[in-house]
């Protein structure tokens, strides 16, 4: 549980560094030079093909990066004058991750599957669905966000943005941008990234930045009052002012139709769909999460969850689904837990997902999956792992 | 808690296999029974994990979706099935019960359809995308492949593409009489969904008359329950339900896939749509879902609103 912030705090001054230590999916993506050599045997190692790829998988963009990288260094593409078309597919069922290749060759087709176990599922609930976590990345500096796409990872920490670059299985910082806050950052520090195509944004109490992160990270950072922007799932959208000072935010909103509401104050919001309409939740400073209609109108209450949360539409699941942090004492470990709201009331979907340590954030990183970062008492570290949530045992 | 289902399970005892309410047999015993009509299930004091909380279960068979949906808003009904049409007007804040997409809707053609093309192109002829969007309302997936994608990973490898100038092409060949098919659905929720199949054949040049419950039909629209999320086990459900040779019950996905490929291969079932189990839950049931993505029935751990132990 987080508490509110009372007051002002030191800021955060020292410089600490990155720790290697990363481990991710891709360590387990064994697959696509087995697959390149099978094309290689099938086209002719020397023969021109146009490749394409997709994933369908709840594993991150990235990981077909790694899959490209991994085949094109046995079967580069030569898009001109191809003779082949060779289609990959990252594809995932309930216990494994595939690999799927399609190739066509005139009249000829092939199809060939390479699988590996997905990770170890965290628990599993009476009723087929779990949650997974796959570690991202760890650093003794707090994680307030993180960004992974194809080979890029940019973290946000409360001194610096930096945007990482994956070379091989190891993430090598290429660029950092110091933050210089125009004043002292609140106690229990929060940020938020946005990407959106090359453009990044990144929300800090009482400053936003604007930039680029394709090739180059290019970021102007100012003094701004201006709402950060919550997703939820696929769909929702709330613009949220947050408290400069504190460490939520102060209740301000604006809705998707452009119409403004005042809420109390919150931690985090999500939003979901019982029976077809979009209600939102918000995890208020009194404990409670209240449930509000479309309209921002209270309409129940969840006492049992803690302050952060976000909404994801996980695709076996069907609908929407809340995950939520327990109600622990921001020093105790912590877990996650997937419910759906049905007749406004919370029903877990899977057993708990924990963690060594508290969760000190929970953001969406797709429409899918969630981002979670927790503290390691015992290290001193932040990990940030990707949250999934899957059917099946 | 009462329950609602449109299924007329006409044997003299209680199913001992199947969904729904063999399910319950783990916390529940059978106190009455009227095949076809009625079923009363008491909680089981000595059930394993315990007594349920529920004190019993009435279950009303051979419900028509409609009165299901009017049962479930009058307040006469505790849980009820929802088709596409009752999901659409269901009133705003009904609770809904879905499992994953664990019913598999498909054609399965008779051995007396013994020309290859004739199946083929029914196969090709059937515009799955518009069944799924109109007259399904987006429940569920469009298949190709007889497993769900959440269970092989590779479901989309099967073309559901319609050809309706393909299928003319395969046809084309044959005489008038030798085009024609009778198209048999046992189950009338899915008359429309027979029809529509009628309408597309035609466009592919074959006449298919689709009629109710005729067991010498040419072709059946049926409807198989997924019982596994286990790939193998999956696969070896639904080829002992169509009548098809058991497939290998170990290997890689790469096998998995030729398997299920080979089954499909000469067009005597043709996947359709993977749809979920859907249900309406009144106000007063509490816990829950009381379903499993597979579609079980887990009502051991539902109560009545005033009626908690």
């Amino acid at each position: 549980m987080m508490p509110p912030v009372n007051g002002f705090c030191a800021a955060l001054a020292a410089i600490l560094f990155l720790l290697p230590g990363f481990s991710s999916a891709a360590e387990d993506l064994p697959a696509a030079g087995e697959l390149a050599r099978r094309t290689a045997a099938f086209l002719g190692a020397r023969a021109a093909a146009k490749i394409r790829y997709s994933n369908v998988s709840s594993l991150a963009d990235a990981e077909l990066t790694s899959v490209r990288r991994e085949f094109e260094a046995s079967f580069p593409e030569a898009g001109e004058g191809a003779l082949a078309e060779i289609h990959l597919t990252l594809s995932e069922n309930q216990s494994q991750y595939l690999l799927i290749e399609e190739v066509h060759k005139g009249e000829e087709s092939r199809v060939w599957i390479a699988g590996w176990k997905r990770p170890e599922a965290a628990a599993a609930s009476g009723f087929g669905l779990t949650m997974e976590k796959i570690l991202v990345w760890e650093q003794q500096e707090p994680i307030l966000d993180l960004a992974l796409w194809e080979n890029s990872m940019l973290v946000l920490a409360p001194s610096r943005l930096t945007l990482y670059e994956r070379q091989g299985d190891a993430w090598h910082a290429r660029q950092s941008v110091p933050l210089a806050p125009p004043r002292p950052w609140p106690r229990d520090m929060r940020g938020r990234l946005r990407r959106t195509g090359d453009r990044v944004q990144a929300f800090l109490p009482g400053m936003e930045c604007h930039g680029t992160a394709g090739g180059k990270l290019s970021v102007e950072c100012q003094a701004s009052g201006g709402p950060w922007v919550l997703e939820s799932g696929s769909r929702a959208i709330l613009l949220a002012d947050f408290a400069p000072e504190r460490n939520y935010f102060d209740g301000r909103v604006v809705l998707q139709d452009g119409s403004r509401r005042t809420a109390a104050p919150f931690y985090a919001a999500a939003a979901g769909e019982d029976a077809g309409g979009t209600f939102w939740l918000l995890s208020q400073l009194d404990g409670q999460t209240g449930i509000f209609n479309a309209n921002l109108e209270p309409v129940g209450t969840v006492s049992t969850w803690g302050s952060d949360m976000v909404g994801i539409n996980a695709p076996c699941a069907g609908g929407s689904q809340v995950l939520a942090t327990g109600r622990g004492d921001g020093n105790e470990p912590d877990a996650i837990q997937a419910f759906s709201i049905v007749n406004r009331t919370a029903n877990p979907l899977a057993a708990p997902l924990a963690f060594g340590g508290p969760v000190t954030a929970l953001w969406p990183a797709t429409a899918s999956t969630a981002l979670a970062v927790a503290s390691d008492p015992a290290s001193g570290k932040y990990a940030a792992y990707l949250v999934t949530l899957a059917c099946g045992h | 808690m009462r329950v609602e289902i449109r299924e007329a399970i006409e044997t003299p005892d209680p199913p001992q296999k199947g969904p729904g309410m063999t399910d319950l047999g783990a916390a529940f015993s059978i106190t009455r029974w009227e095949g076809g009509r009625s079923a009363v299930y008491s909680a089981d004091g000595n059930a394993p994990g315990g007594r349920p909380f529920l004190d019993g279960i009435e279950i009303q068979m051979a419900r028509p979706l409609r009165e299901q949906a009017i049962d479930l808003e009058l307040g006469k009904a505790d849980l009820v099935e929802l088709g596409p049409n009752e999901l659409r007007r269901a009133a705003g804040g009904r609770r809904i019960w879905r499992s994953a997409a664990v019913r598999l809707l498909a054609l399965v053609f008779g051995p007396q359809v013994g020309d290859a093309r004739l199946r083929e192109a029914l196969a090709l002829s059937v515009d799955r995308a518009a069944i799924h969007s109109v007259l399904l309302q987006r429940q569920g997936e469009i298949a190709g492949g007889l497993l769900p994608q959440w269970i092989s990973g590779d479901a989309f490898l099967f073309s559901t593409a319609a050809d309706a100038a393909r299928a003319r092409g395969l046809v084309g060949p044959l005489r008038a009489p030798m085009r024609a098919l009778t198209l048999s659905f046992e189950d009338p929720a899915w008359r429309a969904v027979a029809d529509r199949i009628a309408v597309n054949a035609r466009d592919a040049g074959l006449m298919v008359a689709a009629a109710p419950a005729n067991p010498a039909a040419d072709v059946r629209l049926v409807e198989v329950r997924i019982a596994s999320a286990e790939p193998w086990q999956a696969l070896a459900g639904l080829a002992a339900s169509f009548g098809l040779a058991e497939p290998p019950q170990s290997g890689s996905p790469e096998a998995l896939f030729a398997a299920e490929r080979r089954l499909l291969a000469d067009f005597h079932v043709i996947p359709l749509l993977h749809l979920p189990y859907v249900y309406g839950v009144g106000p007063r049931v509490r816990g829950g879902p009381g379903i499993t993505p597979l579609g079980e029935w887990r009502f051991e751990t539902l109560w009545l609103e005033g009626a908690r132990p």
